[in-house]
């Protein structure tokens, strides 16, 4: 996950814009937990820069 | 196998210029399994360049492809379509497919993306450790399978020099000293007496100091009567 920071810090991107979280299947709050923080987190960083800011179609229509 | 490292994405860029078709060719041999430009380093690395190319305001048209040897002609024919619709070709080969690569395509320009750093083995998960010089007079039948010439830091042949202390070398702690281990090798093996024999100055014409090496196999070659 260092490398896959340091790659995003590279490219130019923020590199808080990807973690790794670990838990098992089970653990179901910690999970939500997570994902909310995350959340959290790409909300304050805003949308991606490399998204066209006057494209609103979503990830699946655009196949991403 | 040839050991390399990726430069930094600011200086592919920098290699790149202002070329708007680049190519990433990786090599499916010695730089895929050091984890440094095989097919998944190059997808990687062609991404990581559209995307950086984009938000610098100039993005570039990234494709990438892989050889199964950068290093034989036939090999790169294979891929000469896509190389030819390349404004750039940037390899993640070791220097020898690089050169390769220019040599076969003289019209092309091709930028490395690597830097070739040496012949080893990796001696755990995520390290890589050099082995051999290339030296062209292998004296390893001498020394119990440890390469000096690679593997101590002043290429004795009748070693070890006053710096070797504890089993390490004195260039660096974290070395182990290269006749140390010959040492230990040849006494576990009861063949010390090697050790009695002082070995004369190497004749490095073999090596890198003869000038650039060539080897000539007429048994092999498909013309060598014809010349």
């Amino acid at each position: 996950m260092a490398h896959i920071q340091d790659l995003l810090a590279a490219i130019g991107l923020e590199p808080e814009r990807a973690r790794m979280f670990n838990m098992s299947a089970a653990m179901a709050s910690a999970f939500v937990a997570a994902a909310q923080e995350m959340a959290g987190q790409i909300a304050r960083l805003g949308p991606s820069p490399l998204r066209d800011p006057l494209d609103t179609s979503t990830d699946s229509e655009r196949g991403e | 196998m040839i050991v390399a490292e990726q430069k930094s994405l600011d200086e592919i860029k920098t290699l790149i210029g202002d070329a708007e078709r680049v190519l990433v060719v990786g090599c499916g041999t010695c730089v895929t399994v050091c984890f440094a430009g095989g097919a998944r380093e190059a997808a990687i690395v062609a991404a990581s360049l559209r995307m950086a190319t984009k938000l610098d305001g100039n993005g570039k048209d990234v494709t990438d492809v892989t050889a199964q040897r950068q290093c034989e002609w036939e090999y790169l024919d294979e891929i000469a379509e896509q190389i030819d619709q390349a404004d750039v070709v940037l390899s993640l080969g070791c220097g020898i497919g690089v050169q390769a690569i220019a040599e076969h395509f003289p019209n092309k320009w091709v930028v490395p993306g690597l830097n070739t750093s040496f012949m080893g083995l990796p001696t755990e998960q995520g390290v890589w450790a050099e082995r051999c010089a290339a030296c062209g007079d292998c004296v390893l039948g001498l020394t119990g399978g440890i390469c000096p010439i690679a593997r101590c830091s002043k290429s004795l042949l009748n070693g070890p020099c006053g710096g070797s202390e504890g089993g390490h070398c004195e260039i660096n702690p974290d070395i182990p000293c290269a006749w140390q281990l010959i040492y230990d090798r040849l006494s576990a093996m009861g063949k010390l007496d090697l050790l009695m024999e002082i070995q004369p100055p190497k004749n490095w014409k073999t090596a890198r100091d003869g000038g650039p090496r060539k080897i000539v196999r007429n048994d092999l070659r498909l013309n060598a009567e014809e010349e």
